[in-house]
C-alpha cells in the first residue's frame, strides 16, 4: 500500500477537504473509486470485486497484484465487510462470480489438556525392538499429536492395517521361537 | 466497460494536475478531446542527460478497456533514443506492454518515461540503429542526442559542430530532417551520409 498511499496523500491534500483524504484510504485501487464490494489481497491491497475480477481475466496466464505485483488468486482474497454496507446493485456486478466467502476458523482452545488416556481409539498397538517398560511408555504417551488417527474400520486402510499387524504378530513370534531355541 | 476507462481518467487528471511533479513543471496532461480518450503528455528530460531542459510532448491514447490495459503512449516529438523510434516515436517500455498493472496511472506512466529518457536499455532496443550508436559510440550518442533535443524539443544545448554538418548535407539540395536522420545514423560521417540520401 505504501506507494499508492503516498500517492494519495499526496494527492488529496492539496485542495480538498479532510473527507476526501479519509476516503483515499479505501479507495479500490483499480478504479480509484472508494471500493465496493471491497477485498483486500494477500498483499494488502484493496480492490473492488469487480474490479479485482476483470483484471484477473484480463490476464488469465499472469495473474499479479495491480499495485505490488506479488502473485495472487480469486482464492487467496480476504473480502471486508463493513458495518454499513449495503446491497446496492452495481451493473458491472452482472454475470460476475460472487465473491469469494470469508474463512472461518474455530477459536483457539486454550487451558484444557485434550484427551489423554486411553479413550477415544486412539491407542495402538505398535512393535518395536526396545526395552519393555520404555516400550509401554513409548506407545502410551503419544497420543494426539499429530499423527493421524487409525482408520474407520471396514474401510481399505482398516483392513490393510489389519493384515499388517498380523505380519508382525506373527514375525514376533518367530523371533521369541528363536531367542527361546538359541 | 468504457464508463470505467472515462471515471478513472476524471479521477487521475485530478491527481496529475496536483501531484506535485506538475508543480515543479516536470511533468503535464491535457485533454485533446472532451470524452477523456486522447491525451496529450509533457515531459521534461531529466537533468544532467543528453535531453537535460528538452520538452518532451507524448500522444497517449486511452482504450476502452482501460485500466485493464495500458494506454497506448508514443512521441510526438522526435527524439534519438535506443528505446524508441526515431521515426514514429514508437516506445519500447515494458510497462506500455505485458508489464502493465491496473493500478498504475498516467502520473506513473509520465515519471517512467522520464526514467526512461536517463536510463536507456540498448539491449531490448526499438531503434536499432540508436541502439548500436549508443553502445559502440557514446560520446556520439550523446551528441546527437543533445543535438536533437535541442533542435526538436527546444533543450538549451546546442552541437554547433553538428548543425554545420546538417547545413552542409542540407546545401546539396536535402530536407534538413532528412539529412540529421542520414548524418545521425552515419555517426556524421557526412560522406556515409549522403551517399544513403542518394541511394534511399
Amino acid at each position: 500500500m505504501s506507494a499508492t498511499d503516498g500517492e494519495e496523500a499526496g494527492g488529496a491534500s492539496g485542495t480538498s477537504g479532510s473527507a476526501e483524504s479519509e476516503n483515499a484510504m479505501f479507495e479500490c485501487n483499480i478504479c480509484l473509486d472508494t471500493a465496493r464490494d471491497a477485498v483486500v489481497s494477500m498483499c494488502g491491497h484493496l480492490f473492488c470485486w469487480p474490479c479485482l475480477h476483470t483484471w484477473l481475466e484480463t490476464r488469465p496466464n499472469r495473474k499479479t497484484c495491480p499495485v505490488c505485483k506479488a502473485g495472487i488468486s480469486k482464492e487467496q482474497v480476504v473480502p471486508i465487510y463493513g458495518r454499513g454496507s449495503t446491497d446496492k446493485k452495481d451493473p458491472r456486478e452482472k454475470e460476475m462470480p460472487p465473491r469469494p466467502q470469508g474463512q472461518r476458523s474455530e477459536p483457539e482452545q486454550q487451558g484444557a489438556f485434550p484427551g489423554f488416556g486411553f479413550g477415544d481409539g486412539g491407542f495402538h498397538m505398535s512393535f518395536g525392538i526396545g526395552a519393555f517398560p520404555f516400550g509401554i511408555f513409548a506407545s502410551s504417551f503419544n497420543f494426539n499429536n499429530g499423527r493421524p488417527g487409525p482408520p474407520q474400520p471396514g474401510s481399505a486402510n482398516h483392513a490393510e492395517e489389519q493384515v499388517l499387524s498380523k505380519v508382525f504378530l506373527f514375525i514376533a513370534a518367530i523371533f521369541m521361537v528363536w531367542l527361546l531355541l538359541a | 466497460m468504457a464508463n470505467i476507462a472515462e471515471a478513472r481518467i476524471r479521477r487521475e487528471f485530478k491527481e496529475v494536475v496536483k501531484s506535485e511533479e506538475v508543480a515543479k513543471c516536470h511533468i503535464k496532461v491535457e485533454l485533446v478531446n472532451d470524452n477523456y480518450t486522447e491525451l496529450r503528455g509533457e515531459i521534461i528530460g531529466p537533468p544532467d542527460t543528453a535531453y537535460d531542459g528538452g520538452k518532451f510532448i507524448l500522444e497517449i491514447k486511452i482504450p476502452d478497456t482501460y485500466p485493464f490495459n495500458p494506454p497506448k503512449v508514443k512521441f510526438a516529438t522526435k527524439i534519438w533514443h535506443p528505446n524508441i523510434s526515431s521515426v514514429t516515436g514508437a516506445i519500447c517500455l515494458d510497462i506500455l506492454k505485458d508489464q502493465w498493472a491496473a493500478a498504475m496511472t498516467l502520473r506513473t506512466v509520465l515519471l517512467s518515461l522520464q526514467a526512461l529518457l536517463a536510463t536507456a536499455e540498448p539491449n531490448d532496443p526499438q531503434d536499432a540503429v540508436v541502439a548500436k550508436q549508443y553502445k559502440e559510440n557514446q560520446a556520439i550518442f550523446l551528441q546527437t542526442a543533445r543535438h536533437w533535443t535541442n533542435v526538436y524539443a527546444g533543450g538549451p544545448h546546442r552541437e554547433q559542430v553538428l548543425e554545420q554538418k546538417v547545413e552542409q548535407v542540407k546545401n546539396m539540395g536535402f530536407e534538413e530532417h532528412r539529412a540529421r536522420v542520414a548524418l545521425s545514423s552515419a555517426n556524421w560521417d557526412p560522406e556515409r551520409a549522403t551517399e544513403s540520401l542518394l541511394n534511399s
